[in-house]
């Protein structure tokens, strides 16, 4: 009795871990395996921001669509950040799958070792589709370790009302730093004679970011025939002549002629410069992003720009190249990359594959200007202001290719604000901060 | 006649206690002790970005301390440390007795003085950031008002280094006042009465009464607000992120940009171990304080 008892028992138990079994191999192979996508989008940051995450939310919905089996998880990390975060999270192990990645941290990367190469990958993709995408000139910049996913360049971005306001041709902009001097102090009005300023003839941005170097010194000692690191000694070189003539002009914009205001230095990119110019704070901003391109459509103050339309204008705001003798604006993108702890690689490349289309980049919000070559063709970007967008990228330069090019940034980023607000000598200050530079990273 | 019974005999005779210990002793290893040589190990080496470390002996702190602006940094430090514990001991010191005293409406003052320290650091430093702000800020406004002359309180070294000190004043002042009317309130009352008979003052009865019998709480609270203050990055990274220039880059944000922004191990677990040494000086004035408060209470 106790045996046929015990039989059953037995019996029982084993039926119960077979289904058991049963039901944890289907739910497993049911379970969809989920990518996560490190992106800097924050909606605190204003509405160009906004507008991306936006675009992510409805990608990432129409890729897990096509693809049942693949979830696709958000992570978040600022944009100055975000690279770091990899190398360091490689480091400790941590694993992420898809992230965005910048060409000017490339080098570090490739030291680092953070990041997947991508070749295999691409090599399966046709002819026509790989030479689409890798005639842009910021390809060989990401490649093999990253994927473009636009063109970012910079202009100058101005208020045609402004212009015709005060008797100005809108159509007529400078074209060399002297006219853009003058045409700077032509517009910088105290518009309710209180003695404050209410609207600056040229913005611009000084703060302790990466944006400083990239869009507010090298556009000028690019100007003066000069370079911020030499890629022969391997040191930085922005305390040279040029370096000292490009202070000098910024220096001069904001103490001399009082075009740009003390508060540059303060703040945020995005604070400083977008929404200020979106609250008509400036004439003339300098440094405005393609990546700014939609929230000018939110405002109003373009047509038909974004998405693009054959008809498009540029109504209340226009842009015309940097008013330097190499009309060079840094130029990068964003890229996407593969960490190379992920554990689905290939659905991380899935997911990549299926942003990298014509299709879906023609809205995204921060592509900047196409990355395609197919896209161009397309009337929507034969209009006047897409056009000198075209001008801007064809003449942009990219940021000296150094792994510490994050320290030199902060350096030079930190010797412009203290001659800006201490007004301390320029040569010497400028060679200060250079010496302790190449102090430690010269020869790397 | 000496003891025969050794430690081992000790350790046995009182396994139970040293057994409850072990746990601490094992966490105080593995997160204070290891992570302390780990870093201090680390300072010798130069570390790339691929992980390959070189022994490099002193080279680290030898372009650290030949750089003027680390030499900046650990000076701005000390800055910092003063301007807080300055500001936040004397007026700590009053509010505790405001709050300890039979006044009417301690309740409420209680309540307003530790609303700062349950505020999150980094919020906190962002609402200072934004009462600061060139344009909109209510405290640039105010001082337009006084001084006829707008502001651009972040992008002045000075103003922005008193920003941080008084954001960092404001968090701190409730711990302290606190802790030191925790050590009010241990003071019997007859030593009070006995003074005031005697006919001292109020500020009398607080220099040969309240100071001296609350000495031990003074140092303990300044050796934790010492340590809090030197070992802030966060708050001074959100509300400057060291600027204007290197203005306000106090030592423990160059540890944050060199380590975890710039990715430099190397130097920033140098400058830790600079930094410890910072916090080591500090710890051994405020225990010699304590030496003297506590002979003082015997």
């Amino acid at each position: 009795m106790r045996r046929v008892k015990l039989e059953k028992w037995v019996i029982t138990l084993v039926i119960i871990v077979l289904v058991m079994g049963v039901a944890l191999t289907s739910s497993l192979a049911q379970n969809p395996v989920t990518i996560k996508f490190a992106h800097f989008y924050d909606p605190m940051a204003g509405p160009g921001h906004i507008m991306n995450i936006e675009w992510l939310e409805k990608t990432v919905v129409a890729f897990e669509k096509e693809n049942p089996g693949i979830k696709v998880e958000f992570e978040w990390a600022k944009w100055d950040e975000i690279d770091i975060r990899s190398i360091r999270d490689y480091a400790a192990g941590i694993p992420h799958d898809v992230m965005m990645s910048s060409p000017q941290l490339m080098p570090k990367h490739a030291i680092a070792g953070d990041y997947l190469d991508l070749t295999s990958y691409v090599a399966k993709w046709p002819k026509p589709r790989a030479e689409d995408i890798n005639w842009t000139p910021v390809w060989g910049k990401l490649f093999p370790l990253g994927i473009p996913l636009g063109i970012h360049t910079r202009t100058t971005v101005y208020r045609r009302d402004f212009f015709e306001r005060y008797g100005l041709d809108p159509e007529r902009t400078p074209e060399d730093l002297e006219s853009l001097i003058e045409y700077a102090q032509f517009l910088t009005r105290d518009t309710d004679g209180d003695g404050r300023t209410d609207i600056w003839g040229l913005g611009m941005y000084f703060g302790a970011s990466r944006a400083t170097i990239e869009l507010y010194f090298a556009p000028y000692i690019w100007n003066f025939d000069g370079k911020l690191w030499d890629p022969e000694t391997k040191k930085a070189d922005f305390a040279s002549e040029a370096g000292v003539k490009a202070t000098r002009f910024v220096y001069d914009l904001v103490n001399t002629y009082k075009v740009t205001p003390e508060w540059a230095t303060v703040g945020t990119y995005d604070e400083v410069g977008l929404i200020n110019f979106l609250n008509g704070t400036y004439a003339m901003f300098t440094g405005f992003g393609s990546y700014w391109i939609g929230p000018l459509e939110d405002k109003g103050w373009v047509t038909g720009i974004f998405p693009p339309k054959p008809y498009g204008k540029a109504t209340v705001a226009d842009v015309f190249v940097a008013a330097t003798k190499p009309q060079a604006q840094f130029t990068n993108a964003w890229g996407l990359s593969i960490n190379k702890l992920s554990e689905h690689p290939d659905e991380s490349f899935k997911f990549i594959d299926f942003i990298v289309t014509g299709e879906r980049l023609i809205d995204y919000p921060d592509a900047g200007l196409p990355t395609l070559l197919s896209l161009w063709d397309k009337p929507e970007l034969q209009t006047d202001f897409y056009q000198e967008w075209l001008k801007a990228a064809m003449h942009g330069k990219s940021m000296p290719y150094t792994a510490y090019y994050g320290e030199l940034a902060d350096t030079v980023a930190a010797a412009l604000q203290e001659i800006l607000i201490k007004k301390v000598p320029i040569e010497a200050t400028l060679k200060k901060f250079e010496d302790e530079y190449n102090a430690k990273y010269a020869g790397e | 006649m000496r003891s025969k019974k050794g430690g081992l005999y000790i350790l046995w005779e009182y396994k139970l206690p040293y057994l409850f210990l072990v746990p601490s002793v094992i966490l105080l290893i593995f997160f204070l002790a290891l992570p302390l040589i780990s870093g201090i190990y680390m300072s010798f080496q130069k570390i790339s970005l691929a992980g390959i470390s070189e022994f490099v002996g002193f080279q680290n702190y030898r372009l650290l301390v030949g750089e003027e602006r680390f030499r900046n940094n650990l000076l701005l430090s000390v800055l910092y440390v003063a301007g807080n514990v300055g500001l936040s001991v004397p007026l700590a010191y009053a509010a505790a007795l405001l709050i300890t005293g039979k006044l009417r409406g301690t309740q409420f003052f209680r309540a307003i003085f530790l609303t700062p320290f349950i505020v999150t650091p980094v919020v906190s430093a962002i609402l200072f950031r934004s009462m600061v702000d060139p344009s909109f800020g209510p405290i640039t406004t105010l001082l337009e008002m006084i001084t006829g002359k707008r502001y651009i309180i972040l992008a002045d070294s000075t103003l922005a280094m008193l920003t941080i000190i008084g954001h960092s004043f404001w968090r701190s002042f409730s711990f302290v006042m606190l802790f030191l009317a925790a050590g009010i309130a241990t003071i019997p009352t007859e030593i009070y009465e006995a003074a005031k008979v005697d006919g001292a003052g109020a500020w009398a009865r607080f220099r040969s009464v309240t100071f001296p019998l609350t000495k031990m709480h003074l140092a303990i609270v300044l050796l934790i607000i010492t340590m809090w203050t030197v070992q802030d990055a966060e708050t001074v990274y959100a509300l400057t992120g060291g600027g204007p220039g290197y203005s306000t880059e106090v030592t423990a944000v160059r540890l944050f940009k060199d380590a975890f922004i710039n990715f430099n191990l190397s130097y920033g677990a140098t400058i830790g171990v600079f930094l410890l040494m910072l916090s080591a000086v500090f710890m051994a004035l405020y225990f010699n304080l304590m030496m003297r408060g506590g002979e003082l209470s015997q």
